[in-house]
């Protein structure tokens, strides 16, 4: 099971990366914005007579096991901050018991516990289709975040339309869904992958739009860029040059930009596929143990995805104070540089996060067909609005400042 | 421009009571929670609370007023008395039956039963519940001392009676043997 999760997800990592990383920098380049993994093969110094395909898919190994630890660490945390974050916003502690303190091993033992469930698969199940709808589901996501940078010099692949890459594969674990839903032969599993569907078809379209518009402030669609360009505010390098402080119409765009986050994550309270008091667990109905769990990581990997996506192309990415600090203090391009961006990152993805969990203990659920009077009706033409005011403002600050 | 008007006000109504609703919830998020961790800290009981019962053994006369006072019948006590005092054999009270109605306090002419603030009543079988409220069985140390004090109190008396029957039956032989 996992070991197909990794195929495939190792398959997504080559032809993510395949396109723009295999054909140039590993073969010859090192440095030259090469893979960091194999820029570090490399600079381990394997003998000469190691076969360039060997470091390759060395490094492509060493990017997925990077990934997996990745994706499950963000799950295990984000589990246990939302049980924390949902509890104190109830004014209870959430778990306390599990590891001392604070219950923070609360997640591996709830991990350990879906590991030693039983496996069940329904009676009138499609079980190839059961099978292998988890794995595309955590495929896609995995995906997703090979096209993340980690740091300005950590990255599987560089990548020039790397946001582009991330919302078509990230929308991709629909087609997991959608399959989990049909494959377990049970009406509430098929209700909530026919309202997925919609609901991310829906929302897909204003979270493209509002994505232009940062695009449009920062002029590039990679995320190292993307996150460089935020580095000068009005020519002063001082790493607060966010496209939400260049430009105030960046502002409204995040909004609609995180609402179309939400429902593409399914989060409440756009939990339709989910919804809990209406369609038992909406398409993981019929999985338990580590299926469901699947589902459960792809869940807050695909929210920690999107906040990194938000914080890169809104909040500036690797981009503080501390950072311009550091560059002026001539600590550019070192290990340290790199961890603290890398820091910065993470930081602003769970803030990204907690800002999720924050919406989701405020706001009760919407109909489904308020769902899609949202996306269609508000967003979308808000979205195209705010492009064009972007555009306007992007226009006349060239004309201003030349 | 009237639906124009409308449309823009339910964005604005959406952001300004989403915007609401998170000051709320931030607010208590940052608070500190009203819950205890329950079996570590408990909140406090009031004092007329009804829960388990408690006995006060060394006061009790096994006047079964409280079994009598039951409505439901669950308190049953059994005890030997010597003279004065009581050897305890037991005194249950059976909460599967018990309905804390505290009736069996109030008639107690020693008021030696009261309802404590335990309330946890959880067992692995039901018979656990038929809970012994007994402390000790059998006697007390201080009821012993005062049953054998009582005794050679008893014994000196009749000793002190024998010996002065004995002399009062000198006495009347003296008396005779001069007489």
């Amino acid at each position: 099971m996992s070991i197909l999760a990794i195929t495939l997800s190792a398959g997504s990592l080559l032809s993510g990366a395949a396109a723009t990383e295999l054909q140039g920098p590993v073969m010859g380049t090192p440095g030259a914005g090469g893979n960091f993994l194999t820029r570090l093969l490399e600079w381990l110094g394997p003998p000469q007579a190691v076969p360039t395909w060997a470091i390759a898919l060395t490094s492509v190994l060493l990017g997925v096991a990077i990934l997996v630890t990745m994706v499950s660490l963000i799950a295990m945390w984000s589990v246990w901050m939302e049980r924390k974050v949902s509890g104190h916003m109830q004014c209870r502690f959430g778990p306390m018991y599990a590891g001392g303190w604070h219950g923070w091993a609360q997640t591996i033992a709830d991990g350990v516990k879906l590991l030693l469930k039983e496996d069940l698969i329904p009676k009138g199940a499609d079980r190839a289709l059961f099978w292998i709808a988890p794995a595309i589901v955590l495929a896609g996501i995995f995906g997703a975040l090979a096209a993340l940078p980690l740091s300005y010099d950590w990255y599987f692949a560089r990548m020039d339309l790397g946001v582009f890459t991330i919302l078509a594969l990230g929308s991709t674990t629909t087609i997991g869904v959608v399959m989990a839903g049909w494959a377990s032969n049970s009406k509430w599993s098929l209700y909530g992958a026919m309202r997925e569907a919609a609901q991310v078809i829906a929302y897909e379209i204003p979270l493209g739009i509002s994505l232009l518009c940062p695009l449009m402030t920062l002029g590039t669609f990679s995320l190292i860029d993307a996150s460089r360009e935020q580095a000068t505010l009005f020519g002063w390098d001082c790493g607060l040059g966010w496209a939400v402080f260049t430009n105030p119409f960046n502002i409204a765009a995040f909004v609609i930009f995180w609402i179309a986050a939400l429902a593409e994550t399914k989060r409440a309270p756009f939990d339709l596929p989910e919804a809990e008091s209406e369609l038992v667990a909406g398409f993981m109905t019929e999985y338990s143990g580590i299926r469901w769990s699947f589902f459960f990581m792809e869940e807050y990997a695909a929210m920690f995805l999107m906040s990194v996506v938000g914080a890169v192309f809104f909040f500036g990415g690797f981009e503080t104070p501390l950072t311009a600090l550091m560059r002026a203090s001539g600590s550019d391009g070192t290990l340290l540089y790199s961890l603290v961006c890398f820091g910065t990152l993470v930081l602003k993805g769970f803030a990204g996060v907690f800002l999720m969990m924050w919406l989701r203990w405020t706001l009760p659920r919407v109909r489904i067909d308020q769902v899609m009077t949202m996306g269609y009706k508000y967003l979308t033409p808000l979205a195209l609005l705010c492009v064009l005011l972007t555009a306007t403002w992007e226009f006349a600050r060239h004309l201003v400042m030349g | 421009m009237v639906r124009v008007k409308e449309y823009f006000g339910n964005v604005w109504k959406t952001l300004a009571t989403t915007w609401g609703g998170m000051r709320i919830t931030g607010k208590y998020f940052l608070q500190k929670p009203i819950t205890v961790q329950y079996p570590d800290e408990r909140l406090p009981i009031p004092d007329r609370y009804r829960g388990i019962h408690y006995l006060e053994q060394e006061k009790c006369i096994n006047c079964l007023a409280c079994a009598r006072a039951c409505p439901i019948d669950c308190i049953e006590m059994e005890a030997i008395r010597h003279g004065k005092e009581l050897e305890w054999v037991s005194f249950t009270l059976d909460y599967q039956k018990c309905m804390f109605c505290e009736l069996c306090v109030y008639p107690c002419p020693k008021d030696c039963i009261h309802m404590g603030t335990e309330f946890a009543l959880v067992t692995y079988d039901r018979s656990e519940l038929n809970h012994d409220l007994l402390s000790f069985r059998g006697m007390s140390r201080e009821a012993r001392i005062r049953m054998k004090e009582a005794e050679e109190k008893k014994k000196a008396k009749e000793a002190a009676k024998a010996a002065k029957e004995a002399a009062e039956a000198a006495d009347s032989k003296d008396e005779k043997g001069e007489g």
